[in-house]
């Protein structure tokens, strides 16, 4: 079999070997890089588009989160109100009960001191009934004789007034 | 007068084969500079080392070239010249 | 379900075969032509096919069947890496593809501009061709990259790249760009000009030559000496290949493997170094600018 020279020029083999060269451009192109470009960009789209979808579910979030933080805010000052309203009402409530209580010890004691008053005078009456009485049956053993019960009464009486008087004027 | 020619074709193929790669010295020296410069440049700043060592062999590969032409004339003057001298011989004498 | 993944993984296999049959093929084709009382010789590429055409004869060498043969693998591969891709990557070779594509994609954007970010499959499918021909010699096949006519092809397509960026701003400009910085530099910048190819070819096919040239002086040698030492033994005992079983291993790492992909790596880099050197878009549109104004002129001068 015939050989080559360790080294030879041969125009035909020069461009045989240009157009594998070229050749195996385009086979590189069609069978490896574009598919593989093709594949690596759906990815990076599909990385894109998660990313977006994360963007947008962080946003709600972060609106749900603010939304929620308001409404708590508000819960808190419902509550507070709620507080504050119950308080003044047990206020008011121990307020009115106090009012009642003193109105009713007032009561209690003026009911008291009209009672005693009236203890008071009914007793007077019947000290001066009784001074009367005894005055009388003194007077009536002193003079012996029978007045007028009724003119002793008057004297006795008038009698009475003036110490009841001296009585009141020195009280 | 035969034997003298082809004596003298073939050892002065073989001469003129071994004077081409006295060629050799050049490439070995710049290389073996180029090696050191960056060895040293390496040391210097290890953290280019790829860098460096991409440039290097770039370099060296073209600095080769010359001592490459030298061989590649020595493999014609061994392997492709002889035959060729001996056909023209050939075909002088033959006239 | 079960059937699909039946059939996802016979069509698996055979992507697989698909990239590994080429490589048996080679390996075949190389047992089948190579004469039986051969020795250990250096030549270069064996002719399958004459055909006459003017100029010169079309050959079909070997460096031209076996880079076929690694074409077709590669086209295999691909399909096996791209096979069954999915949006999230699940699989290794998923994966394996990505990288590819996004390192490519980085080289070239580092260092062609973005400009030029079209140009990654064509730095791919160099680095792919130069790397995989030149690792075909770790098989025992012949490396299309030692046959000095590949590599001036590739080379040749690469200086046409480079003429047509930069005759890109006006084919005046480009011959302008002989006469500078003097104008009796011509004649040398002309030769640089054709040198660029030239040095790239013999480059690549220089390094990959040399690395077989000595891997093959040594392992005559090697035969040499086992043959030295083993005379005294009987029979077949005597052509025992002792030294030539595990030292050429050695010398075969460095050539063929570490050799071949940093002689690809440096092909590619020099191509987008040469494209990118060749063209700068901040001229083109400075020039393309230029042109527009000159039409509207004209037009308003009418």
């Amino acid at each position: 079999m015939q050989t080559l020279d360790v080294i030879s020029v041969n125009i035909w083999q020069i461009l045989i070997s240009l157009i594998n060269l070229l050749l195996l451009f385009l086979i590189l192109k069609h069978f490896l890089y574009r598919p593989v470009r093709k594949m690596l960009e759906q990815h990076r789209k599909t990385l894109d588009d998660a990313y977006e979808a994360a963007d947008a579910a962080k946003t709600e979030a972060d609106s749900l989160k603010k939304e929620w933080k308001s409404r708590m805010r508000g819960a808190d000052a419902e509550a507070k109100a709620i507080m504050e309203k119950a308080e003044k009402r047990a206020e008011a409530d121990r307020e009115s009960i106090l009012n009642e209580t003193r109105e009713k010890a007032d009561q209690m004691v003026r009911q008291a001191k009209a009672d005693a008053a009236f203890a008071y005078k009914k007793a007077e009456e019947q000290m001066k009934q009784e001074i009367i009485d005894v005055s009388a049956k003194i007077s009536e053993k002193i003079i012996g004789r029978e007045i007028n019960t009724e003119d002793h009464h008057a004297i006795i009486n008038s009698f009475l007034d003036e110490i009841g008087e001296d009585h009141d004027g020195k009280q | 007068m035969l034997e003298l020619s082809l004596g003298i074709i073939l050892g002065c193929c073989a001469l003129g084969a071994g004077a081409a790669m006295i060629a050799g010295i050049g490439p070995g020296i710049g290389e073996g500079n180029a090696v050191a410069k960056a060895c040293e440049a390496i040391g210097r700043q290890p953290e280019s080392k790829s860098e460096v060592t991409t440039t290097m062999l770039m370099g060296c590969a073209i600095a080769e070239t010359t001592g490459l032409y030298a061989l590649v004339i020595a493999i014609l003057l061994i392997f492709v010249a002889p035959g060729r001298l001996v056909n023209i011989l050939m075909n002088t004498l033959g006239k | 379900m079960k059937e699909k993944n039946h059939s996802f993984k016979i069509k698996d296999i055979l992507l697989l075969l698909g990239m590994i049959l080429p490589l048996a093929a080679g390996i075949v084709i190389k047992v089948l032509t190579t004469p039986a009382s051969d020795g250990i010789e250096i030549t270069g590429a064996r002719i399958f096919f004459r055909l006459k055409l003017p100029v010169q004869d079309l050959l079909i060498t070997e460096s031209q069947v076996n880079s076929w043969l690694v074409m077709i693998s590669i086209l295999f591969l691909c399909l096996f890496l791209t096979h069954g891709l999915k949006e999230k990557a699940e699989k290794k070779r998923q994966l394996i593809a990505e990288w590819i594509v996004e390192k490519t994609d980085d080289l070239v954007q580092k260092n062609m501009g973005s400009y030029f970010a079209g140009f990654s499959p064509f730095i791919g499918a160099m680095l792919a061709l130069s790397a995989f021909s030149s690792l075909q010699s770790l098989l025992g096949l012949f490396p299309p990259t030692s046959d000095l006519n590949i590599v001036a092809g590739w080379a040749l397509l690469v200086f046409l790249l480079i003429s047509y960026y930069k005759m890109k701003c006006g084919p005046l400009h480009y011959l302008k760009s002989f006469t500078e910085p003097v104008s009796f530099l011509t004649p040398l910048n002309v030769i640089s000009e054709i040198a660029t190819p030239i040095s790239m070819a013999f480059r690549h096919y220089g390094n990959v030559m040399s690395g077989a040239v000595v891997s093959t002086l040594v392992a005559s040698a090697l035969q040499g000496l086992s043959l030295l030492l083993l005379r005294w033994l009987p029979g077949a005992l005597a052509k025992f290949p002792l030294f030539q079983i595990g030292l050429p291993a050695v010398l075969s790492i460095y050539f063929d493997l570490f050799s071949g992909c940093l002689q690809a790596f440096i092909f590619a880099m020099l191509t987008m170094l040469y494209i990118s050197g060749s063209f700068s878009p901040d001229e083109y549109n400075a020039y393309k600018a230029r042109k527009k104004r000159t039409v509207t002129q004209a037009k308003g001068g009418c």
